[in-house]
């Protein structure tokens, strides 16, 4: 193994050489526009752009929903009586409710004018005055979010009318209302401010690195092995002085770069959606965010454990670069390549920082998840967390190794 | 300069080059012609070290092929057939300089030279442009460059003419004539016999793998008896794929 080492790393790896290759890939890259583009700025604008498209849409939706509700009667209800009724006892108390009139009220909810319509039974009054039920038909559309929305709140105006007539019955036999509530609830969350917030976080932002980190070298890795073949710079380039290994550690830090510019892009993005609008992040949940803080060597961890997780990808990209014959082939294999990692991703999005098994720390890709959902589900446990770093070094350590191979070999890099 | 002993190479079972041998002096062209597919390229890339042989090995410029790749590497410079390969996005001047940089030259030299080949090629008006934005010609004559930045002892040009029209054709022999001229040694592979009887001084016939004769065009003339090479050529090719 330290011959193998000493031979490879020691002996071929020319760090002068490494540098004029890295300089001279980074500049190269540096002029592509389409590069730049994909890897920073639409990185930068995606997320806040987002923010305040969807953002905005989910909070107009939110209000709509829970103000401005509003309902109509049947037309054999729309009687003096009944409006009135509906008027002074039904949703007296809810200000963000009012009855309105229309011609036609089943048109009207389908024009979005009205969101629910009431229909009262014929003989409605009779029953009440006889202490018996009487049916109230809600009309709603189901294909409309805000009328299924608002159906919740009529529910609830209705209810609390029930109950005041039923008080006012009991107070007439002159027994006292509390002979309703047996027992009474009181609920309280022992998640802490900091837990709630952890937990939207623990779904989306583990997630996001990984996809960013397994897709955010594609088109550097693709450019700098498939690209010199396709446009023939490639032979020209493996008659010069440095060795194979140079070229290759020059071309991979020049990959592994570029993902992190691409993540750290994101990022910025990432905050500056939030900036704009930080409710967007919390996801309907009403969990405020601003009081979630992550421990620095916590933080420390899994900026780490991105790294490592950019070097395995940068190096894989390399690998299928370096085996494609053509350009094109080699962004098949690479866009597959993402997709493998989305599955796993996607797959553990909705588990709980606190139910990952243990073994998943040791998974590729599953143990820089794992990892992430700890620390932003805030439940960090930090021998878990370097199970993850220890077995990440391991595939950077391999996915290097298979690299090197692949990249040496000539069966493979004139593959046609 | 250049001394070739038993130089093979297989890829799995199919024999590309089979025990070749035969040496280059210094300041020599040495054509080496054959059919497509008779084994040029496959013993070039050996020389440049692209590829490793099989069994046997090569001296270039008194450095074993096998066990100095590097040394190899830094004394050669290679021009292979068809679209120039540059990078496009890089200037001229940066894709020459690129490669003086990689064959370790220092910047000073490096600006030298390049004011140098800018003067023999005529490439002063464009030596800041990006590569991209030139035309067929002028990206064949930063190729040329880029191939001689370092100053290599020995030139390995694989079919260099082909897919090129006739000024680029004449543009590359006249950069044959001057790398003769400068006292490199030059070893290019051609189908073309006009080529080689035009700037070879000695040939080498290459097929199916195998060197089936070598020595100066008189040589080879006389020995088969004919001062058509086109002909002796047919006899030693086509004979052989007969038999």
């Amino acid at each position: 193994m330290r011959t193998y080492l000493s031979d490879w790393w020691v002996e071929k790896v020319n760090l002068k050489h490494v540098w004029i290759v890295f300089k001279k890939e980074v500049k190269d890259i540096i002029r592509d526009r389409r590069t730049i583009i994909t890897s920073i700025l639409v990185p930068m604008i995606l997320i806040p752009l987002l923010n305040i498209l969807v953002g905005g849409n989910v909070e107009k939706l939110n209000r709509d929903i829970t103000e401005n509700i509003t309902v109509a009667l049947s037309e054999s209800s729309n009687t003096e009586e009944i409006r009135n009724l509906v008027k002074n006892e039904v949703i007296k108390d809810y200000p963000n409710i009012s009855l309105i009139e229309v011609d036609d009220p089943i048109e009207a909810i389908k024009e979005s004018k009205v969101r629910v319509v009431l229909d009262f039974e014929e003989d409605y009054l009779t029953k009440l005055n006889e202490g018996k039920p009487f049916v109230i038909k809600l009309l709603y559309d189901k294909s409309q979010t805000k009328s299924e929305g608002s159906l919740g709140f009529i529910w609830d105006a209705i209810d609390n009318f029930n109950r005041k007539i039923v008080e006012r019955r009991l107070d007439t036999y002159g027994i006292s209302k509390d002979i309703l509530t047996p027992a009474v609830i009181e609920e309280s969350n022992i998640a802490d401010e900091k837990e709630s917030a952890g937990s939207i976080l623990a779904m989306i932002f583990p997630i996001l690195i990984v996809i960013l980190m397994s897709s955010a070298g594609i088109a550097p890795a693709t450019d700098l092995v498939a690209g010199e073949k396709e446009r023939n710079t490639f032979e020209p380039l493996l008659t010069t002085k440095p060795s194979r290994l140079s070229l290759l550690v020059g071309k991979y830090l020049t990959v592994t770069l570029f993902s992190f510019i691409t993540v750290i892009a994101t990022m910025v993005g990432v905050i500056i959606g939030y900036v704009i609008n930080p409710s967007s992040f919390s996801m309907g949940s009403g969990t405020n965010i601003t009081g979630f803080s992550i421990p620095p060597v916590a933080l420390l961890l899994v900026i780490i454990i991105s790294i490592t997780l950019g070097m395995t990808f940068s190096a894989l990209q390399i690998a299928f670069s370096t085996y494609a014959k053509s350009f094109k082939e080699a962004q098949t294999y690479l866009s597959f390549l993402m997709i493998a990692v989305m599955i796993p991703g996607y797959a553990t999005m909705f588990m709980q920082p606190k139910e990952i098994p243990v073994y998943m720390f040791f998974v590729p890709v599953l143990n820089a998840l794992s990892a992430f959902k700890t620390v932003f589900g805030y439940s960090i446990d930090y021998t878990y967390l370097f199970y993850t770093l220890g077995s990440s070094v391991v595939y950077v350590i391999i996915s290097l190794w298979l690299t090197a191979s692949l990249f040496t070999k000539e069966k493979f890099l004139f593959r046609s | 300069m250049i001394d070739i002993q038993g130089l093979s190479k297989h890829f799995d079972k199919v024999v590309a080059v089979d025990g070749i041998s035969f040496k280059v002096n210094k300041g020599e062209v040495f054509g080496l012609l054959g059919e497509n597919g008779a084994g040029k390229t496959t013993t070039l890339r050996m020389l440049a070290t692209m590829l490793t042989p099989t069994s046997g090995t090569a001296k270039m410029a008194g450095f074993d092929i096998i066990n100095e790749p590097e040394k190899v590497r830094g004394s050669i410079g290679i021009l292979f057939g068809g679209e120039s390969g540059l990078y496009d996005r890089l200037t001229a001047e940066e894709n020459i300089a690129y490669f003086g940089e990689l064959n370790d030259m220092d910047r000073n030299r490096i600006k030298e030279r390049i004011k140098e080949l800018a003067k023999v090629f005529n490439m002063e008006d464009y030596l800041s442009r990006r590569a991209g934005k030139l035309s067929k010609g002028m990206r064949q004559k930063v190729a040329f460059a880029r191939a001689i930045i370092h100053d290599p002892d020995i030139m390995l040009l694989d079919e260099p003419t082909s897919g090129l029209d006739v000024s680029a054709i004449r543009d590359v022999h006249e950069f044959i004539k001057r790398c003769k001229s400068e006292g490199k040694t030059v070893i290019f592979s051609s189908h073309s016999m006009d080529e080689v009887e035009k700037l070879c001084d000695r040939v080498g016939v290459i097929h199916k793998g195998r060197l089936v004769a070598t020595g100066t065009l008189d040589e080879i003339k006389s020995q088969y008896g004919d001062s058509d090479l086109e002909n002796i050529f047919i006899r030693l090719v086509g004979g052989k794929s007969e038999s």
